[in-house]
Order: C-alpha cells, then sequence, then structure tokens
C-alpha cells in the first residue's frame, strides 16, 4: 500500500512538475548570462530615454521619438483613417475579431481623462480607465518593462495630437474569449508588472538594444511563438510565429532558418531601411514596423538593437537555408511548380517584366527576388500575402510599390503563382492550396 | 545627370527629380513620345523599352537607376536588325488596330527574336503576356513575330 502510496505521489509531482513546466515561462531577457540591477543600481551609460542626440529636445519631440520606437502607431491606426484613432482589426483564429482603440486625446472616445498613472496602468498592467482588464493584444506585457518618465513622454506626445471623434468598436469574440474579468487568471502567471532591468554584465549597447527591442518596439510579439495560453514562448524566444496572417520570421542566430548569415551592416540596412540586398525587403506587418517605427531610430540606436539581436540563442526552425543564386535566364529552365502550369501563365503576364525570369528586377532593387527569406519559405505564406496586397512602403528613397492582385486574381491563381514564385526562385515550392487562400485572406484584413 | 538614349549621350537638368520614371523623361523632358503610358505599374507593356537590349517597363525604372546602360526607344527599334524586321513584319500584315500598345508590343517581340531567334508559341507567351492589347490584335502579333524569323 504504501508502495503505491509512493508511485502515486511520484506521478502526481512529475505531471505537477510539467504542468508548471508549461505553463511558467521564462522572461524576454532571461537568456543572457549574468544578472539583473533595478535601473537606479545601474551605473552605465542609461539604457532608457531617449538617444543622446534628443537630449536636449522638448518633452514633446522626446515623446514622439520614443512613440515611433514603441511603434504605438502600428496597431492604433487603421488603413485611411487618422493617426492613433484605432479600429485596426485583429483576426484571431477560433477566437474571434478584436478592434484596438483611439488612443487620441479626445475626452468622450480616446484617451483625453486619463491622469498620468491610469496612463501607466494600461501601459504596464493592462488596466483600462474604468478598471476593465486589457486584452494582451495591447502587449502591456511587453511595455511593462518601459519607465515611467518614458511612458508619460510617450502620453506628453499623444496629449500634443489633435484629438480625433471615433467611438471603438465592439470585438467579435466568442465565449469565453469574451470574458475580459477571466484575464485576471492570465494576469496571473504572464503578466510582469516590472520595469526593465539593465544587466552589468552585459555591454552598454546590449542592454540600451534589449530596452528598445523588448520594452518599446515589442518585437518578440510577432517574431516569438505562444504557447497554448497565447503568451509568448521565450523558450522559443525569436524562432518566428504567423501573426495576422504573416510569417514573421525566426530572428535568433540560426544560420540556415535565422539571421546567422546576416552581416550586421546588412542587418542594420533592414531595420533601418527595410531593405538590404541580397535579402529583399519587408513588406506587410514588417513594413508597417519599418515604416512608421525603425526608420525613425538613430544610427546608434539601431547598432544597439543589431547588437542586442546577435545575443538572442540560435533556434533552428523548419525554414532551409536561401538560395543566393538568381534562377536561369530562360522560363523553359529552372525549376517550376509541377501542380500547375497557372503559376507560370500568371507570372509570365503580371510579374515576370518587374521581376524578370532571374529573379533579379531590371527595374528596382527592391524587386528582386533572389535571396529573399519570404520566396524560401516553403508555406510560400508571405508570398501569397504580398501577391494579395501588394507593397506600399514610402522609405527617404521614395515609394517603394507592387500592385495588390488580391481583387484581380481568384484564390486558386494565387496560390499558383506563390508555389511558382517559391519554385522558381527559392530553396522549395509552396504547396498552397485555394482554401489556404481565402484563409489567409481573411487572417491579414485590418477591417 | 547624363543617360545614354538611343547610341546618344543625353543629359537630364537639375529640374529633373532623379526618383522620376524614364517614362516620363524620355516622353516631357527628351521629346521621345513614341513611348506610350498604358497603366504606371508594369501591368501593360505600353511603355516598354530596351535597357541593355532588355525589355524593361518604363514607368517603374526610376531615371537615377539607368546608370550606364543603354536605353532603346522605338524611335530607334528600327535601326537593328532584329527590330527592322519586327517592323517590317508589322507593317506588312498591318498588326495595329488603335495603335496605342504597339511601341511597347514592337519592343517586347523584337527583344524575343534577340534572344530566341526561332521562337514557338509557348516562347511567344512567355514573352509577351506581359503585352497588353485592348482591341485584341495577339493573332497578328503572333503571326508576324513568325513572319518576322522567316524574312531575310
Amino acid at each position: 500500500m504504501r508502495r503505491i502510496g509512493i508511485a502515486i505521489a511520484v506521478v502526481v509531482v512529475i505531471a505537477l512538475g510539467f504542468a508548471a513546466w508549461l505553463v511558467l515561462i521564462p522572461g524576454p531577457m532571461a537568456f543572457a548570462n549574468g544578472s539583473t540591477v533595478v535601473l537606479s543600481d545601474y551605473t552605465g551609460a542609461s539604457p532608457t530615454g531617449v538617444p543622446k542626440e534628443l537630449a536636449e529636445a522638448d518633452p514633446i519631440k522626446r515623446g514622439e521619438y520614443l512613440a515611433h520606437a514603441a511603434d504605438c502607431i502600428a496597431c492604433h491606426t487603421a488603413p485611411g483613417v487618422q493617426a492613433y484613432a484605432g479600429g485596426v482589426a485583429f483576426n484571431l483564429p477560433m477566437i474571434g475579431t478584436m478592434y484596438s482603440t483611439n488612443i487620441t486625446p479626445d475626452k468622450e472616445t480616446g484617451i483625453g481623462n486619463y491622469t498620468d498613472q491610469q496612463f501607466l496602468d494600461a501601459l504596464h498592467r493592462g488596466i483600462r480607465r474604468d478598471g476593465a482588464l486589457l486584452y494582451p493584444a495591447m502587449s502591456y506585457s511587453s511595455y511593462t518593462y518601459m519607465t515611467d518618465a518614458d511612458a508619460l513622454a510617450i502620453k506628453a506626445y499623444l496629449f500634443s495630437l489633435p484629438a480625433v471623434h471615433a467611438p471603438p468598436k465592439a470585438n467579435k469574440l466568442a465565449w469565453p474569449f469574451n470574458q475580459r474579468g477571466l484575464m485576471a487568471a492570465w494576469n496571473l502567471f504572464y503578466k510582469a508588472n516590472e520595469r526593465f532591468r539593465p544587466n552589468p554584465s552585459q555591454s552598454v549597447e546590449w542592454n540600451r538594444g534589449a530596452y528598445l527591442a523588448e520594452a518599446m518596439g515589442h518585437c518578440g510579439e510577432c517574431h516569438t511563438p505562444r504557447n497554448f495560453a497565447y503568451a509568448l514562448d521565450n523558450r522559443l524566444k525569436f524562432a518566428g510565429a504567423l501573426t495576422a496572417g504573416w510569417r514573421a520570421y525566426n530572428i535568433s542566430a540560426d544560420k540556415a532558418s535565422g539571421l546567422g548569415d546576416w552581416t550586421d551592416e546588412d542587418l542594420a540596412m533592414y531595420l533601418s531601411t527595410g531593405h538590404a540586398d541580397g535579402h529583399g525587403g519587408s513588406a506587410g506587418p514588417m513594413g508597417e514596423a519599418t515604416d512608421n517605427s525603425l526608420t525613425f531610430l538613430t544610427p546608434g540606436d539601431i547598432h544597439a538593437l543589431v547588437v542586442y539581436l546577435r545575443s538572442v540563442p540560435s533556434r533552428q526552425t523548419d525554414l532551409p537555408r536561401r538560395v543566393d543564386v538568381p534562377a536561369p535566364a530562360s522560363y523553359r529552365e529552372g525549376a517550376t511548380a509541377a501542380l500547375d502550369p497557372r503559376g507560370a501563365i500568371i507570372f509570365a503576364g503580371a510579374c515576370a517584366s518587374c521581376h524578370d525570369w532571374t529573379g533579379v528586377s531590371p527595374t528596382s532593387k527592391y524587386a528582386t527576388l533572389t535571396g529573399v527569406r519570404a520566396v524560401n519559405d516553403p508555406s510560400a505564406t508571405n508570398v501569397a500575402q504580398t501577391v494579395i496586397n501588394g507593397v506600399i512602403r514610402k522609405t527617404a528613397e521614395g515609394m517603394i510599390f507592387m500592385p495588390a492582385f488580391g481583387d484581380g486574381y481568384s484564390d486558386a491563381d494565387i496560390a499558383a503563382v506563390s508555389n511558382f514564385v517559391t519554385a522558381r526562385f527559392g530553396a522549395e515550392g509552396g504547396h498552397l492550396t485555394e482554401k489556404e487562400i481565402v484563409s489567409l485572406r481573411k487572417l491579414a484584413a485590418q477591417q | 545627370m547624363h543617360i545614354s538614349v538611343n547610341g546618344e549621350d543625353r543629359v537630364i537638368g537639375d529640374d529633373v527629380d532623379p526618383k522620376t520614371p524614364l517614362l516620363w523623361v524620355l516622353r516631357d523632358h527628351l521629346g521621345l513620345v513614341g513611348t506610350k503610358y498604358g497603366c504606371g505599374i508594369a501591368q501593360c507593356g505600353a511603355c516598354t523599352v530596351h535597357v541593355d537590349g532588355k525589355p524593361v517597363r518604363s514607368c517603374q525604372l526610376t531615371v537615377d537607376n539607368v546608370g550606364n546602360r543603354a536605353v532603346t526607344t522605338i524611335e530607334a527599334i528600327g535601326n537593328t536588325p532584329n527590330g527592322a524586321k519586327i517592323q517590317a513584319a508589322w507593317i506588312d500584315i498591318e498588326v495595329p488596330q488603335c495603335g496605342y500598345c504597339q511601341a511597347g508590343q514592337i519592343m517586347s517581340a523584337t527583344a524575343l527574336l534577340s534572344r530566341t531567334p526561332n521562337p514557338d508559341d509557348s516562347d511567344i507567351d512567355a514573352a509577351m503576356a506581359g503585352n497588353i492589347c485592348r482591341c485584341g490584335t495577339y493573332i497578328r502579333i503572333r503571326q508576324a513575330i513568325k513572319n518576322a524569323v522567316k524574312s531575310v
């Protein structure tokens, strides 16, 4: 009897341990060697606030820089609507659709009545002015690392903007996700509610990069996979995930599937301009993150981000090594999607004039397909999204533009051309189906 | 800024934004209006010119990206052997109807012959699919390309 009791106890302990392992996950910066200290005890150059170039700028300018760094505008501005007025749809499979809110200083429909403390509570703890709990689509589990001073500088900037009357759209969530109160249970496990703690055994650049990537830019919210409870699984930090119908790629140090084969210069170029020769350009949500946030960062801050990204442990995922040689000049040679000849026909008519049969564009470096990660992703997800949505990016070098083909081509056509492009120019052809295109369209819809 | 157009070195004035598409530099600044504006998004082929012998949509190529490459337009394509053959074949069977797309069609067809001297139907499809003809002269375009191959 006693032996059985011990056996049961052992099983229970193991089960509880496993459950705890599943539920409890390490913090976003826990991978780094060395112990952390509270910010006031850190003796290196301050990793928080604005860079030295802006140290003397007026508070609203500083707040603007930080609002760009935190990329508030990305989620809080629907296409074609005034900045920060909200209304962007977040489509979550099985859960439903939620909408971002108006964070202009409008007293009735925005955040005009928020006190400093209420603003901090929202950013750090996910608590709305009326006490209701926010969903973690608002990335308070990242913003919690932001200092009070930086958060309030952002508030000062937001309050300097014109108030826009834009009532929030009602979320359309399935039960039980429509019960906001249940977020209290989620918060029990996943709400950090702690400010950024520098790590003195890492460099000053690393600490600044960590603050920018975690507290401000919240890279992990798209690039880190989520666990069963929709919390970021930092055991797979930056290993890549599907977000809003686009694949946010592996940005860990792995050579084949991550950033391991990028030079520091390429990485800095990509982050600051959204393009690096040989790697292609950003589009979709990363295109927005580039144009709304990363391009505003100073070269010093971009360098800090590169240093930090480089330190994230390698996580190998299923992405193949990128093919970096052009396809043959003749359409007759080279790999083609065996499944559906429609892909090549569409490519000839709609794509070849800019992208060429080699994949090296005769018109613009931004249109070169050779070496681009999306093209070397056998899921073909981002190729399909780019075909559907096109590309419109504003850069220092002017507009980057590709037409959106989503309304002109059928789901079967888009699947066929995406499969063809990945087969001809990438490591392995995709196998997208008509049905999957339907789903990708729904997931990426912002309204 | 300088670019080479139809064998001549052309000076592009400082009043031209370097990000201006080559199409507008050709038409508005150099007076070469044979190259036509169709869709402006590289989907119709009306603006096709040759850049180092390759067909390129001039509405998408900014003038600063031309660099040292040689631009040839419809005005000078008849000076090349393949261009002359294509133009003669075009006139012979009266390919154009309204004619708006034809400069681009001729540029793409000439580039095809330079690359593939004896194209079959699928070669013609792959090379010409990006050139749209609203009048539907595709059958005559195909025939003229085949006739040009046979002409001496």
